[in-house]
């Protein structure tokens, strides 16, 4: 030790601090998760037993999902469905990073539009085209999880992002719970806000759940049923006089939406509408059993802010087929995960899910007995959009447009609001 | 190196210069080289997982890589092109940053300095409110975050609940939901959240003052506010630059209480850098992250010199 | 006395200000969100601790809690040690040497985690860091090492290098001297530093949500963090994760209450 000179100590010190940074400096490119994924096959075949991790959002649908795996389970001995939730916000933000490298989601959901798109591009799916589970779908439903000739993922739920009513205050109002055009919307508005309840409270603080309220709005103002994805592309422009016409119909409903609703979270904006207070929750389905849990008792009906001007319109309202099921190409267990896949899609399992969640889904011969499901089935067989927002690739971009309508609420002009979000669609094109 | 002369040293015999020795390479009592050890394991942990992945970002940021793919290009400074003139998204956020900074480095340093004064006597009182004041630096940005967040909620929230209850309904508002004001709100918790260190740091210099200047000035008829600027505002000025200093870096990363308040990703008018670089590294546009994640070190590297000038322009003493 | 007065008024609002919340915070986690929302400054109903049962069952918050106290548990003591090393060595050197590791080793106080967190990630990602605890723990080492350093360095210069040489000349070996000398009289110091690094480790978050993935491995600021999702703005039980992620430090500060406002204050002045 002692003959180690002070300058072959540094030159030591030296060398090993330059030699580790050199070392591991590969720099960009490659795999940042060992054994990445690969592309779309069929998920491998083989014995159903060790353990399934299943990523999902859901956490409210925690509890169904776990009696769900004891019945998978009972089926399948030696077989062990774990569930890994993220929040929806997380998970949309960082799911593929999270799932990507199968550390989680052996099986998996993704939101439709851009998480799935991204999904598939990075190869996380396998094909499921000759699967099981995917005969007992709605044929017409199927759409989101295409990628190409393949299907990747099974859309598990339907659910209907228009605002929810309480048709006790309705009737109490008087009020028209289905109105035909925009002038009957405002009228229905104003009738209830001189029964002296808040027409409508909506989340606006919280762009997940206020931007639902988009997919109403845009469904008949846009001159394409893929309007968003051109105003991805720059084919259609936030600029454009139907973006503005719809802005200004945002502007409309100033009046009726709860005093500072730009500010308002989802919780608070649940919370008026269970206990009476507003009229509508301008969220979505997926809220009813959230908005039950809350105490609602009141019966719940979907109201579509139509927007139409000559009566003419083309829907009568939107819906959304997401939850995307899919087994991960980088599983090392995919057998079991496609089994419960499988499992999931059929109608037993699939009603039981609907039941107990309040969600309907695209699952076929489901038998809905939750009262709330029942008296919202309906809507399964009326003409209904699919959301538009979901169309988006880009985070930022759907953000972006989004705002434009948040900001008319807080007093921007629809023209100035327009062009700000149009200027960010441009620099990301 | 050697810091300790003087006499200490020039009692001991052999050691009589260490400062010069040094210079000359002539060590009196020969250094252990087994000392060199010593700080092997922290130089390798700072080279290795510090200062590598700090020069990699440079090389990612001249990338367009998406963090998955095996295939990227070289795109030289484009990225940094892009983030200056082509991305509206991140020159808000950058914007957004520096009025967040010169808010809370401003309101933080009078704000603390106030309290400072104002608790400065070692009485039992002061000792309690100080420790009280104190307290929410220890809790985290989540938690600050989440407090806040009830107190802004506009309709069930704290802040509108108590101006209802005194009668002043005019002014409530929509606080983080009003796109114009949003900011400063977040800029008053962070103020409330660290407030009170900065008041320890305040006190402390406050502390060192001798109290025979101010007895003096008294005589000489100074009244308090000239006593303030000749004696107490010269005297903290170490303090101030320490405030200022911690306060800018502390408020370029709010990231944590930004999140926690605004959620993920945080809308336009709450973005600041570090949320950005977070929003595109989700997007997966690593090569892009990369590169504004440089320009928020140079941000801040440019910032602190320029309070460094700022501040040394500050009176001290003359 | 017009002074006095308007000085009692300044500290009474500033007192309120934070006394209120916190309070609110405090009785709203026994509170169900009807009752919140009724009543922000009203008593609980009940103390029954159902929001707090269903944070540390049903969201699981208690492993949470004990990923926190693993993480934080390991990466204070590795950091204090390895810093104290450094630091040791920093002291007794001199000239160029010393000057040198020290500078190499602080500096790193200048790069904020958001700088280099893309190129960490793919490392992490490399070496098989990501999605664990360790990869946690080294995270927190690495970000406050140069802090710890400096403290840690920063005091030990200031011992009279007499205390080390009287012992090299005894023949001491300087793992000796760290252990038996360099150690015990930088106590102060290094209980400074640990209290800082230990309200830094605790409450860290852009870590664990760059590499965590699965919930199991979550630490409580995350786990806060995702609390607040589509569905979950519940405040009750934000409130009661609040209370329960806060409940160490909190307890820690009531008890070692001057050495955290001298350790966070060290930790302050000299980033």
């Amino acid at each position: 030790m002692s003959q180690i000179s002070r300058r072959q100590a540094m030159a030591v010190l030296g060398a090993l601090g330059f030699g580790a940074t050199a070392a591991a400096c590969a720099g960009p490119g490659g795999s940042t998760a060992p054994g990445g994924a690969t592309g779309p096959a069929a998920p491998a075949t083989g014995a159903i037993t060790g353990r399934v991790s299943f990523a999902h959002w859901r956490g409210e649908d925690k509890a169904v999902f776990d009696e769900l795996i004891k019945r998978f389970a009972a089926k399948n001995s030696g077989v062990e469905v774990v569930q890994d939730i993220s929040t929806s916000n997380d998970y949309n933000a960082q799911g593929l990073q999270k799932v990507r490298g199968a550390a989680i989601g052996d099986s998996f959901a993704t939101f439709r539009g851009a998480q799935f798109n991204n999904f598939s591009e990075a190869g996380i799916y396998t094909e499921l085209k000759n699967s099981k589970a995917v005969g007992n779908y709605q044929k017409g439903l199927l759409a989101a999880g295409q990628s190409g000739d393949s299907q990747l993922g099974l859309p598990y739920q339907v659910v209907f992002p228009m605002p929810m009513a309480n048709t006790d205050l309705f009737d109490k109002a008087g009020a028209e719970l289905a109105p035909k055009d925009w002038d009957a919307f405002l009228a229905m508005c104003e009738k209830l806000a001189s029964s002296g309840v808040v027409p409508i409270s909506w989340p606006g603080g919280d762009v997940g759940n206020g931007g639902q309220l988009f997919n109403c709005m845009i469904a008949n103002n846009a001159p394409a049923d893929d309007m968003c994805a051109q105003i991805e592309q720059g084919k259609l422009k936030c600029t454009d006089d139907w973006f503005i016409k719809m802005l200004n119909q945002y502007k409309d409903l100033i009046p009726y939406l709860q005093p500072n609703a730009t500010g308002t979270a989802v919780e608070p904006a649940q919370n008026l509408f269970s206990q009476g207070k507003a009229a509508m929750l301008a969220t979505g389905s997926y809220h009813i059993a959230a908005v039950r849990n809350l105490g609602a008792a009141f019966p719940i009906e979907l109201v579509f802010p139509n927007t139409s001007t000559d009566g003419n319109a083309t829907f009568e309202g939107v819906y959304n087929a997401t939850f995307i099921l899919g087994v991960n190409s980088a599983s090392k267990n995919q057998a079991a995960a496609a089994a419960w896949i499988d499992f999931l899609s059929e109608p037993e399992n699939a009603g039981y899910y609907a039941n107990q969640t309040a969600q309907h889904v695209s699952v076929k011969d489901v038998e809905y007995t939750n009262a709330d499901l029942k008296r919202l089935s309906p809507w399964l067989d009326k003409k209904t959009a699919l959301a538009a927002r979901f169309q988006f690739q880009n985070l930022d971009v759907r953000n972006a447009v989004e705002a434009s309508a948040t900001a008319v609420i807080s007093g921007s002009s629809p023209e100035q609001a327009a062009e700000a979000a149009q200027k960010i669609v441009d620099e990301r094109l | 190196m050697s810091t300790h002369t003087g006499t200490a040293a020039k009692r001991k015999a052999p050691d009589s210069t260490t400062e010069a020795a040094s210079k000359k390479r002539r060590s009196p009592t020969r250094v252990n080289p087994a000392l060199y050890l010593f700080p092997l394991p922290a130089v390798a942990i700072i080279a290795f997982f510090l200062v590598m992945p700090t020069l990699q970002a440079f090389q990612y940021a001249v990338t367009d890589w998406n963090g998955f793919s095996a295939a990227f290009n070289y795109v030289g400074v484009d990225n940094f092109v892009r983030a200056f003139t082509k991305d509206s998204l991140f020159t808000n956020a950058l914007t957004n940053n520096l009025k967040f900074v010169l808010l809370v480095v401003i309101a933080q340093t009078v704000f603390s300095l106030l309290l400072a004064l104002l608790l400065v006597k070692n009485s039992r009182g002061n000792v309690v409110l100080r420790a009280l004041f104190f307290f929410p630096t220890i809790l985290s940005s989540v938690s600050v975050a989440f407090i806040w967040k009830f107190i802004y909620d506009p309709n069930f929230g704290l802040a509108n609940s108590a101006l209802g209850a005194i009668g002043l309904e005019g002014l409530q508002g929509s606080y983080l939901g009003n796109n114009s004001q949003a900011l400063y709100w977040v800029a008053v918790t962070q103020v409330w959240f660290h407030a009170g260190q900065m008041m320890v740091v305040y006190i402390a210099g406050l502390q060192a003052i001798p109290r025979e200047l101010y007895e003096a000035a008294e005589m000489d008829g100074a009244n308090k506010w000239q006593q303030f600027k000749s004696i107490t505002w010269p005297f903290v000025a170490p303090a101030t630059s320490i405030v200022v200093a911690y306060t800018t870096v502390q408020s370029f990363k709010a990231f944590d209480l930004i999140l926690g308040i605004a959620g993920n990703p945080p809308k336009g008018s709450l973005d600041i850098l570090s949320t950005r670089i977070y929003s595109t590294f989700a997007n997966s546009e690593f090569g892009y992250a990369a590169a504004q994640s440089i320009i928020f070190m140079g941000m801040i590297a440019l910032v602190t010199w320029l309070q460094r000038r700022l501040l040394r322009l500050t009176p001290k003493g003359e | 006395m017009l002074a006095s007065i308007s000085r009692r008024g300044i500290l009474a609002i500033y007192a309120v200000i934070i006394i209120v919340p916190i309070t609110v915070v405090l009785f709203g986690s026994f509170k169900s969100t009807q009752e919140l929302f009724e009543g922000p400054f009203s008593l609980p109903q009940s103390l029954a601790p159902d929001n707090f049962a269903e944070v540390i069952g049903g969201q699981d918050l208690g492993s949470s809690f004990l990923n926190s106290v693993i993480v934080t548990g390991i990466s204070v003591p590795v950091t204090l040690f390895i810093a104290s090393l450094a630091g040791y060595a920093v002291a007794r050197l001199r000239g160029f040497a010393s000057w040198a590791i020290f500078g190499f080793l602080v500096l790193g106080m200048a790069i904020p985690a958001q700088a280099n967190m893309v190129p960490l990630y793919v490392l992490f990602g490399r070496i098989g860091l990501l999605d664990n605890l360790t990869g946690l723990i080294v995270a927190n080492v690495v970000s406050t090492l140069p802090i710890a350093v400096f403290i840690l360095g920063g005091f030990m210069r200031t011992l009279p290098k007499e205390l080390y040489e009287a012992c090299s000349i005894d023949g001491t070996g300087p793992w000796r001297t760290y252990v038996s000398i360099a150690l015990p009289l930088s106590a102060p110091s290094i209980a400074a530093a640990a209290i800082f690094l230990f309200v830094i480790h605790w409450n860290e978050l852009l870590y664990p949500l760059l590499f965590i993935q699965s919930p199991g491995n979550r630490t409580l600021p995350l786990a806060l963090l995702s609390f607040q999702g589509e569905f979950q703005t519940n405040y009750p039980l934000l409130f009661a994760g609040v209370i329960l992620a806060s409940l160490p430090v909190v307890v820690a500060y009531v008890f070692l209450q001057r050495y955290f406002v001298a350790g966070i204050t060290a930790g302050a002045s000299k980033g």
